[in-house]
């Protein structure tokens, strides 16, 4: 298969994503949330503060590869989420966020660097046996204007006291228009565990997949 | 003269040889919706734990409940706990006064859910 810009830019677009569509994409007031996302062809770090109970910003870093493997990408990003909205109820609660994210990107086929400005609203729903999300972005850049989509669901197994760990298993599918033929879906077992989770999955192009939360 | 002092000073003893009485522990206990995961429970935790005048704090993400016991002497202000709370992104539905401890209350928490079908 023929790599094109578009299967590379893909991949960037998945890398930023996944920073967000882990569970919600900040820690309570005055707590610093880090999150990674580790594949064969991307490695990402990010962290944010969260310095008001709605408000949070961070800075991310990844590498990121085509999946030929001749063509890499770095990239440093800001970002800024808010939490424009809750709805709690005595079993449930539902949230809708804003982020925004804004960085260079460089990589070893063009010279220089774009920036790549990334604005996107992520909605989600949980109760203690039930997990759904949704989240549209746009990434638009010199050369670049896509949008991406991602949806999630899942379900844990039992309930557990919170400082227990409990298992989930979370369905995830995910795609970047104009930018991939084909929709990405990777089934994952998560295990949350008070203060941080792990996330283990395998995609359907048979790629593993590691992730991790933990607020300090 | 003599025998009064000698009176009061054995009256003092007395006194101060019997059992203090024992201060209950007060703790505010309050219903919360939409506190759903660890994050939520790990959240209103640690905020609650740094209050000046608390001893301990118990979640229960199954009966939605949040327990703040006062340190000894001290008194916890419901305004500034259902504060915390709201702030963190939660609402508060209920919230009380009661003279117990937080291990009382979860022993209490966890014996309804038991009792619960």
């Amino acid at each position: 298969m023929k790599l094109t810009f578009k299967h590379f830019g893909a991949c960037v677009l998945a890398l930023f994503a996944t920073q967000f569509t882990l569970a919600g994409p900040m820690g309570f007031k005055e707590s610093t949330m880090a999150m990674g996302d580790f594949s064969p062809n991307w490695r990402e770090g990010f962290a944010n503060y969260a310095f008001t109970g709605r408000d949070a910003v961070g800075l991310g870093a990844l590498w990121m590869r085509s999946d030929d493997g001749l063509r890499v990408r770095e990239t440093v990003e800001i970002n800024y989420t808010r939490r424009l909205a809750r709805w709690n109820q005595p079993e449930s609660q539902a949230n809708v966020w804003l982020v925004a994210g804004l960085g260079p990107v460089t990589g070893n086929d063009f010279s220089g660097s774009r920036t790549l400005f990334s604005p996107g609203i992520q909605v989600d729903f949980e109760t203690t046996r039930v997990y759904a999300s949704a989240m549209v972005r746009l990434y638009r850049a010199e050369g670049l204007n896509h949008d991406y989509a991602s949806v999630r669901a899942g379900f844990s197994f039992y309930e557990v006291d919170y400082d227990e760990i409990q298992p989930w298993f979370i369905l995830e599918a995910r795609r970047m228009n104009n930018l991939s033929d084909q929709t990405e879906i990777t089934p994952m077992l998560r295990l949350i565990h008070n203060r941080y989770f792990v996330e283990f999955g395998l995609n359907n192009a048979n790629q593993g997949r590691f992730n991790f939360m933990y607020i300090f | 003269m003599k025998h009064t002092y000698l009176s009061s000073l054995a009256a003092a003893l007395a006194i101060a040889t019997l059992p203090l009485p024992t201060l209950a522990a007060t703790s505010v206990k309050a219903t919360v919706n939409g506190m759903v995961c660890a994050f939520c429970a790990q959240g209103i935790e640690k905020r609650l734990g740094k209050l000046p005048a608390t001893q301990s704090v118990f979640v229960d993400l199954k009966q939605k409940v949040v327990a703040v016991q006062a340190k000894d002497g001290q008194t916890l202000d419901a305004k500034t706990i259902t504060a915390e709370i709201t702030d963190a992104g939660y609402d508060v539905v209920k919230l009380e006064t009661v003279s117990k401890t937080v291990d009382e209350i979860k022993a209490e928490v966890k014996a309804s859910a038991r009792a619960k079908p």
